[in-house]
């Protein structure tokens, strides 16, 4: 906390200090010190900044910094292990939390002066050639879409470090060398704008992955690992297939490149290929998603995986599925996308209902919150495909609120299960006498995934109901009401599990004498909890800055005549070439 | 008018909840935490009754400005997508005005109460915060200024209910109440969420979005900023026709579908058919929540909301219809199971469910002020009773039984007096509060003209109000008078309200009911049990909790050999002494002209009259124009004050007709009236006349198993669900079909690759290994290209 403070009073002194928050916050002595601190700093900046504008090479190069930290991080842990192993190698995980916090820090200041007008282009955009037999670029920036994305990535790593704390006994440097190479791939596919680098990243996530569940996972971890690779990967085959498409009729992978080209008519898919390659595409991210039928690697990944692999696994890489279906499928293929749009959503609230029903009945406790995520991800590609802005916005939102609730039920899973190894419900009961502030916080986020008004869930769930209403297509009221139904099962296997866990007497002998949460593991679901209040509460600050860039994507959807434009494919001045030629 | 003021109604237990929550666990002082609840509900009825009947800032009091305005404090703004906006904004009008001060009343009186009633409960700080949070959802509900704020309440007291109901998390019946009660409430929620975009969507469609209840101009948020304008939903709605009485308007999208899907949210919070089952069974909670939770004020939430939103339930003939037979319905549904329960809270329970049926009847007839009369004045004499039953239980130590009680009058002289007023207040004594409202909402029912089975109505609700007296004077009679059967009862088993329901339900013998405790007495040795009784003996009060292990700490067994009831403290005594004078006197407030013989005009009903509907066809061809007159606040403004008085006067319409006083309408008051003092009298006269021979006769065992609604539900729905899920849906399509295909494929691709399977030696660490070979040619070769 400090060091963010120092770091924002280093780069803007005087406005910082001015700042009467900063004052209330502080009291006089800390105030001075912290001035004292932030005095020899910032001499230090305008020394370097003599001879080095390190706030523009910052700005400039903010995404490719927080890719490449988790790589630099990761590649030291390696080299170090190798060379000059540490006696003990518990001290590696140290490495992993600095390296990741710092990442979250850095991260911070994507939000700088992004306001909501400015947010409505790429911005900390960075486009340079990279393979040019192949006219790649790497090309990489965040909009309104990517920004909360990036950020809940940043924040659940550390989380993710913190909580294999103790869980994680064996080949620790390779564990840690894998989180940090996922947290990389994983930030690098919610910025790529050049397909083929997208396509990379987006593979380069499933291996740390794969090698999380396989080495660290549970009994079946291979099996699961297994499928988890296959299934994720033919999705991703069939995407690259669809990219090599794009590319034979654009003669590029820049995303905003193609755009441009379909905005100006300059090529123009035949109905049969966009349809064709909406599918490679689709597929792809609806395998990632889950989408109801392609979900039963979900559960087996989930149950079988180290908690930090299932906390990764619901609250990001999930989202990569929707993510990608919102940044590719909708403004690349948008008469493919509403022509396919019923389906989907029938598959979606099969799946909302299916999810929640197969959850109840679940043994596994893991498994039910794996479950439940097929439900909750359903919601998201249900709002996604309202093409309305409540719904898409909403879709938005229920990606990050997925992302803090889900994560923080398998956190506060794998704490039990770290005391009692076993996921069996049956085993539990009672747990509210020797575990009063652990069920507190279990409560706490389950209601929150439920969705009770003033916690988080309750906003996405809302917005994407109503922009189901309010879309377009036939009987939309009636698909509404039954994806409504996805409410009450919440609360029915969320509620049932809670009382099967918590309440009730104790059944087993093994319960009674069972600690209740650390420090480390009250720090550990903090920010999530907060931000469970948070975003529930004042939902607003979010929304603003995603309001722009969604409004582009849904306006180019889901006009009939396939129209609409995208500001970024519109502002560029020049082709990519030029505006790079003019770079030093 | 802007005064932020208000907020603090809403902010005061909160932040009471979250002392207790964090400071009170630590303290562990009963009368620190106990000061602090009560406090924290202090400051917000102090304040409530402030704006309520003080002329603030010079511009009336919220009941009585004229025109009518209310007191609003908006705070921010909570989401705003495209057209859609919600705020995070308060408002007290007459409607709110009225329910914040009986809520924060009552309230206060309950959490005194409790101070008493929880004494010496482990988790007294726990209890203290639920109880706090709970006032804090509650007055969210009532004064939040748009239909999802009061969502939040609405979903925040159900969820308060749950942890309450839950209490005592060790109990599986409690555990397994609370979750009913939960998801009972979210069936109902489902159509509180559709219902509000309903209201959106209709509006939308007329050019002006909003959910807001109130027009909202110049207001000013906390900091001093403007607030941005916001058109009132419902005057919107008030501006349209009126739906067709058809039962195809329900499905038509219009008005009727979205009053009668958020009617299906009152079903599950007001406990009305099909989802009242919750309501008794969350009688596990602790007896205060019981008065405070589940008979004075979340449970009136779903009447709140159908008079909030009467333009739009005006306008909805075919849900007023359906609202009006499913009240009646309920009402003698639930008064004929009330006649049968042993539980002395169970009875109580039922008897709310009635109640509330006879609120959702007047609501269904148009009657709104009569509902919201007699929400008034049940909380008044139901908390009294629930109060009154909690000092018998309490005296009794944690007996619920009535058959094991019975001569306790001798025993509790203040809790007998005051039940015995709050007896004669539901069964309809002249004078006492209930008379009034039960009267009022009858005779409306009679007069109705929005249905033209009102006379059925009435009767249905006529049979409903001889019940009543025979139920709660069965009531009082087994608990009150007759011989003292707690010494015999004692001999049998211990029981607390678990062992009671055994007993109750299965008619066992006492050995029964001991062999159904035998899990909780393992706990106990038996020398504990010698240890307690002794000591229940030599301390008057709660030695018991001392005695217990942690576990059984709030497991009650009754009275031990040779101890007598006792009288609760002056905290317990004192709050049932004025909700006493209240359940005598509070009805007076509203009683009409013709029965007070022209003494009192109803009070009550022309404080409400400027914030609630009237059908509009009453008032015939200039129906929109009139009736945005008394429409909403908001329209209200435009209108002096005379011009209203002046409509008094005029043509009679609706609920206006106590108005003029037609000496025919007076005539047929009276009569109704003095039917009703009839049959109450004969209900109590018959119930004495019986029960006092025979306290603990035999009562029908279909109305003792409550129509068997629980196990019909268990056996139609809940069980096939269950089973499908697991069997069907998990086991046969997920794994069997889902992964059946994916394994499948896996198959035939490792047969197909026999041939192959030399070259690899079958670790699927190795097949991983390969993998990231690939992976890392193909990441070296782009890398190689970059150099390049």
């Amino acid at each position: 906390m400090k060091i963010v403070v120092v770091a924002l009073a280093t780069v803007e002194p005087d406005q910082f200090f001015q700042s009467s928050l900063m004052r209330r916050r502080c009291d006089i002595d800390d105030f001075r010190a912290l001035k004292r601190t932030a005095k020899f700093t910032s001499s230090l900046r305008d020394d370097l900044c003599a001879t080095f504008n390190y706030m523009q090479f910052l700005e400039s190069n903010l995404l490719t910094i927080l890719i490449l930290l988790p790589v630099i991080g990761g590649i030291g842990i390696g080299l170090h292990s190798v060379f000059a192993p540490y006696r003990d190698e518990k001290q590696y995980k140290w490495i992993a939390l600095a390296v990741t916090v710092v990442t979250f820090a850095v991260s911070l200041i994507l939000l700088s002066g992004a306001d909501n007008s400015e947010l409505s282009t790429f911005r900390f955009e960075q486009n340079v050639p990279w393979i040019n037999a192949l006219d790649t670029r790497y090309h990489i920036g965040i909009d309104g879409i990517s920004l909360w994305l990036v950020l809940l990535t940043t924040l659940i790593m550390p989380i993710a470090v913190l909580s294999s704390w103790t869980a994680i006994e064996e080949r620790q440097p390779s564990y840690y060398i894998f989180i940090l190479l996922l947290e990389a791939a994983m930030i690098g596919v919610f910025v790529a704008l050049d397909l083929l680098v997208f396509y990379l990243f987006f593979e380069a996530s499933l291996v740390p992955m794969f090698f999380l569940i396989g080495i660290w996972g549970g009994k079946k971890r291979i099996y699961a690992a297994v499928k988890f690779f296959i299934y994720t990967a033919i999705g991703s085959l069939l995407m690259l297939a669809g990219i090599i498409a794009l590319y034979y009729s654009f003669g590029t992978f820049d995303y905003p490149t193609i755009l441009r080209a379909m905005n100006d008519g300059s090529v123009v898919l035949s109905v049969a290929t966009e349809r064709l390659i909406f599918g490679a595409f689709a597929l792809a991210f609806l395998i990632k998603v889950p989408l109801f039928p392609f979900h039963t690697w979900l559960p087996d990944a989930h149950t079988e995986a180290p908690t930090a692999g299932s906390v990764i696994l619901a609250a990001i890489l999930l989202k990569l599925g929707t993510y990608g279906l919102m940044r590719f499928n909708f403004p690349l293929f948008p008469a493919a996308s509403r022509y396919f749009a019923p389906l989907i959503i029938t598959l979606a609230i099969i799946g909302i209902i299916y999810g929640a029903l197969v959850a109840m009945v679940q043994p596994d406790v893991k498994r039910l919150v794996a479950y439940s995520s097929v439900s909750h991800m359903g919601f998201v590609v249900l709002g996604l495909f309202s093409f309305t802005d409540y719904g898409m916005q909403g879709a938005l939102y229920q990606m990050l609120n997925h992302g803090v609730s889900t994560g923080a039920l398998f956190l506060l899973v794998g704490m039990i299960y770290e005391r009692r190894h076993t996921r069996e419900i049956s085993e539990y009961g009672g747990l509210v006498k020797p575990m009063p502030l652990f069920s507190t916080l279990f409560v706490f986020a389950s209601l929150s995934s439920v969705g009770l008004p003033f916690l988080n869930g309750f906003v996405g769930e809302f917005l994407i109901m109503m922009g189901m209403w309010n879309s377009t297509y036939q009987y939309a009221w009636v698909a509404t009401m039954f994806a409504a139904t996805g409410v009450i099962w919440a609360a029915v296997y969320m509620l049932w599990m809670l009382q099967r866990v918590l309440f009730g007497r104790i059944t087993n002998e093994a319960n009674r004498r069972l600690p209740d949460l650390n420090f480390r593991e009250i720090g550990l679901l903090a920010p999530l909890l907060i931000l469970m209040v948070v975003m529930g509460v004042y939902p607003n600050a979010f929304l603003v800055r995603t309001r722009d860039s969604i409004e582009q994507v849904r306006v180019r959807v889901a006009s009939p005549q396939g129209g609409g434009t995208l500001r970024y494919a519109e502002n560029v001045t020049g082709s990519p070439q030029t505006r790079i030629e003019q770079r030093p | 008018m802007t005064n932020h003021w208000l907020s603090l109604i809403v902010a005061a237990p909160l932040i009471g909840a979250v002392i207790n929550w964090l400071v009170g666990r630590r303290v562990r002082s009963e009368a620190f935490i106990g000061f602090v609840a009560c406090a924290s509900i202090g400051v917000s009825t102090v304040i409530a009754f402030i704006l309520a009947f003080t002329d603030n800032n010079g511009a009336g009091a919220a009941l009585f400005s004229e025109p009518a305005r209310p007191v609003m404090s908006h705070l921010w703004t909570w989401m705003e997508v495209g057209n859609f906006r919600a705020d995070v904004g308060f408002a007290m009008d007459r409607l709110s005005g009225i329910y914040v001060c009986f809520v924060t009343f009552v309230g206060l009186l309950i959490h005194i109460f409790a101070t008493g009633y929880m004494h010496g409960d482990k988790s007294y700080y726990r209890f203290f915060a639920y109880l706090n949070l709970f006032m804090f959802m509650m007055l969210t509900l009532v004064l939040g200024d748009n239909l999802l704020l009061m969502f939040v309440g609405w979903e925040g007291v159900g969820l308060c209910s749950y942890l309450l109901i839950g209490y005592y998390v060790d109990r599986k019946e409690a555990g397994d109440a609370a979750k009913k009660a939960f998801i009972a409430n979210r069936v109902g929620d489902w159509g509180v969420i559709l219902g509000i975009m309903f209201v959106f969507f209709i509006t939308a469609a007329a050019g002006a979005p909003s959910i807001s209840f109130f027009e909202k101009t110049d207001l000013t948020n906390l900091v001093g900023n403007q607030v941005p304008a916001m058109t009132n939903a419902f005057a919107t709605i008030a501006t349209m026709a009126v739906d067709p009485f058809t039962i195809n308007a329900l499905i038509a999208g219009g008005l009727t579908s979205a009053a009668i899907l958020l009617f299906i949210g009152a079903t599950g919070k007001s406990a009305q058919i099909p989802l009242f089952v919750w309501l008794p069974d969350a009688m596990a909670g602790p007896t205060p929540v019981s008065a405070l939770i589940h008979a004075a004020t979340m449970v009136t939430a779903g009447v709140y909301m159908i008079v909030r939103c009467s333009e739009l339930y005006v306008r909805a003939p075919t849900a007023m219809a359906i609202i009006a037979v499913i009240g009646a319905a309920t009402a003698l549904l639930a008064a004929t199971i009330g006649l049968a329960q042993n539980d002395i809270k169970k009875v109580l329970a039922y008897s709310t469910v009635s109640q509330l049926g006879y609120m959702m009847l007047a609501c269904g007839v148009g009657a709104f002020s009569a509902a919201i009369f007699h929400v008034m004045t049940h909380a008044f004499f139901k908390a009294l009773l629930f109060l009154g039953s909690g000092s018998v239980i309490h005296g009794m130590h944690h007996e619920q039984d009535m058959r094991r009680m019975g001569g306790l009058k001798k025993y509790m002289p203040i809790t007998f007096a005051t039940m015995l007023t709050g007896w004669l207040a539901i069964s309809g004594i002249p004078i006492f509060a209930g008379f009034w409202s039960k009267d009022e909402i009858l005779y409306k029912t009679f007069s109705t003209q929005s249905n033209s089975f009102g006379l059925i109505l009435w009767f249905v609700g006529l049979c409903t109000a001889v019940i009543t007296a025979i139920y709660m004077t069965r009531l009082m009679v087994m608990t009150f008078w007759g011989t003292e059967r707690f010494a015999e009862a004692h001999a049998g088993g211990q029981g607390d309200e678990a062992h009671a329901q055994a007993f109750a339900d299965k008619k066992t013998t006492a050995h029964d009911a001991q062999t159904a405790t035998i899990d909780d007495r393992q706990h106990h040795s038996p020398d504990e049990h010698v240890g307690a009784a002794t000591s229940h003996a030599s301390h008057q009060v709660h030695a018991v909790h001392d005695e217990h292990d942690d576990e059984d700490a709030h497991e009650h067994h009754g009275l031990a050999h040779g101890q007598k009831p006792h009288e609760s403290p002056l905290v317990m005594t004192l709050p049932l002494i004025i909700l006493a004078v209240l359940s005598v006197f509070g009805g007076l407030l509203g009683a009409p002209y013709a029965l007070s013989l022209g003494a009192i005009d109803n009070p009550f009903h022309h404080t409400l009259e400027p914030v609630i509907a009237h059908e509009p066809n009453f008032v015939g061809g200039a129906a929109n124009g009139a009736d945005d007159a008394h429409g909403s606040p908001a329209t209200t403004e435009t209108h002096s004050a005379p011009v209203s008085a002046n409509e008094h006067e005029g043509v009679p319409h609706g609920e206006g007709a106590t108005a003029a006083h037609t000496p025919e309408e007076i005539f047929t008051e009276r009569v109704l009236a003095g039917v009703s003092i009839l049959l109450a009298a004969f209900g109590i006269g018959l119930g004495w006349t019986y029960f006092q021979r025979r306290p603990l006769a035999q009562m029908p065992r279909l109305l003792e198993n409550k129509y068997y609604v629980d196990e019909i539900y268990d056996a139609t729905i809940i069980e096939p669900i269950k089973d499908g899920s697991r069997v069907g849906l998990w086991r046969i399509l997920d794994v069997g079909v889902i992964d059946g295909i994916v394994n499948g494929v896996g198959t035939v691709a490792r047969e197909a690759g026999n041939g192959a399977r030399q070259l690899q030696p079958g670790f699927v660490r190795s097949y991983a290994a390969i993998i990231l070979l690939g992976a890392l040619l193909v990441i070296g070769y782009f890398a190689a290209a970059l150099a390049r």
